[in-house]
């Protein structure tokens, strides 16, 4: 069965061209439009991995991904983030919440900056996903 | 009444990151999350004659705004606050309404809205059209005013109109929710000259001690939450009494409730809230009734 692969994303254009990739290489993707309907999905489907945009309604991938890696249940499946906000932004803001109490995260699996190669993506899942 | 979530309503034209970050100082009160929309106007990318609905237009404008949001994200983001983001094609009116209701804000944040003359005439102002039909508290954010930009926190020092009725007690409940952000607040209460004009000096004398004493009780319930709290009692026209003290006073943001009324009555016989949000220069925050 394929590996299944989640992209949270709320750009449609977007969302469409990684899902386009994510089936090219041969996994099922599951597609989430903001931050709430992505951790719904992950209880439903319990993807093998999560492709994360940042700026998002509802609930952004910052907190949604902060959210994962302090669930024990959660903090196992690989993210790969892909923003068009900085790395340095996504850092620094994780650090922010440790600040207010949290515990530290660990850093995803990988960073992609927008706009992405496909090549480059499906480099990164084969990686990831084996 | 919480103002943990805000809705920030931005043209690129009034508000930027600048008046966005005057509004930090609600952190204290709890605000930990903030929600970007940008509407762009359908008549900017419409149908024309020979090219259709302008679809590359609105690509390039939903790419602009996409930038911006995306800059002033990050500088929140690295704050620790969390960010939405929202880029709609369609009335400003509608939008901020739905946009509004699907995020939960408790507070929306917009600059004022004009229309053109005959619009105004007959459906009102943008302003006074999102007063009429919204549930949340507005703040009617004018940064930059003609006597140059606001202060750091406008919440710092507010001046209450209070005319006793149910939307007064929601705007006290309000502002004893922004604890932590409010230094002082200046209350006030308007007579107006028709009411007193054919009282005797006593009865006139006892009107004005048992405002005063409603005034004092107010000023109490302040005072114990550790917020400076100084009475006033103005006599004359209402919206011209509190823009006079807000000056004298030097406030930085002016709170009224709003009453609600019916669409005709309120357009035609106006109303101190409404007539504010459209006039002042300072920032206006209007606390609806049933909130």
């Amino acid at each position: 069965m394929a590996k299944k692969v989640l992209n949270v994303e709320d750009d449609i254009d977007t969302r469409t061209f990684v899902s386009a990739v994510i089936e090219r290489n041969g996994y099922t993707p599951i597609l989430a439009k903001d931050g709430e309907e992505g951790m719904k999905k992950i209880a439903e489907e319990k993807p093998d991995l999560i492709i994360l945009d940042i700026l998002m309604p509802k609930q952004s991938g910052i907190k949604m991904y902060h959210e994962l890696k302090l669930d024990p249940s959660l903090k196992d499946i690989p993210v790969i983030m892909l923003s068009a906000v900085s790395k340095r932004t996504f850092l620094r803001s994780q650090e922010a919440l440790t600040e207010f109490g949290d515990e530290t995260v660990p850093e995803p699996q990988a960073y992609l900056e927008k706009p992405v190669e496909p090549e480059d993506l499906a480099e990164i899942l084969k990686k990831v996903l084996g | 009444m919480k103002i943990t979530k805000i809705l920030f309503v931005s043209e690129f034209e009034e508000l930027w990151l600048d008046a966005l970050q005057s509004l930090m100082g609600l952190r204290k009160a709890g605000l930990n999350h903030v929600v970007f929309l940008h509407v762009i106007h359908r008549d900017k990318v419409a149908m024309r004659r020979g090219t259709g609905y302008l679809k590359q237009e609105e690509r390039k404008l939903r790419e602009i705004a996409d930038i911006r949001f995306i800059d002033w994200a990050e500088t929140l983001f690295e704050e620790g606050m969390e960010v939405g983001a929202h880029i709609a094609v369609g009335n400003t009116v509608p939008k901020v309404l739905s946009v509004a209701e699907d995020e939960g804000v408790d507070l929306i944040v917009t600059a004022r809205r004009k229309r053109s003359k005959l619009e105004e005439l007959y459906s009102g102002s943008e302003t006074s059209e999102l007063l009429r039909r919204t549930v949340r508290p507005v703040l009617i954010y004018n940064y930059i005013s003609q006597s140059g930009k606001v202060g750091e926190n406008p919440f710092e020092r507010l001046l209450l109109g209070l005319d006793w009725s149910e939307s007064s007690e929601k705007v006290l409940d309000f502002v004893l929710a922004l604890k932590g952000t409010v230094k002082r607040v200046d209350l006030m209460h308007v007579l107006s000259e028709k009411a007193i004009g054919k009282l005797s000096k006593l009865e006139v004398q006892k009107v004005e001690r048992e405002h005063k004493r409603r005034l004092d009780e107010v000023c109490d319930v302040l005072t114990k939450e550790r917020i400076d709290a100084r009475p006033h009692l103005y006599i004359g026209n209402t919206e011209e009494q509190i823009e006079k003290g807000a000056s004298e006073h030097r406030v930085t943001m002016i709170v009224v409730g709003m009453k609600s009324k019916g669409i005709w009555k309120e357009r035609w016989s106006g109303s101190v809230s409404y007539a504010l949000a459209e006039r002042s220069d300072l920032p206006i925050l209007v606390i609806p009734a049933g909130v």
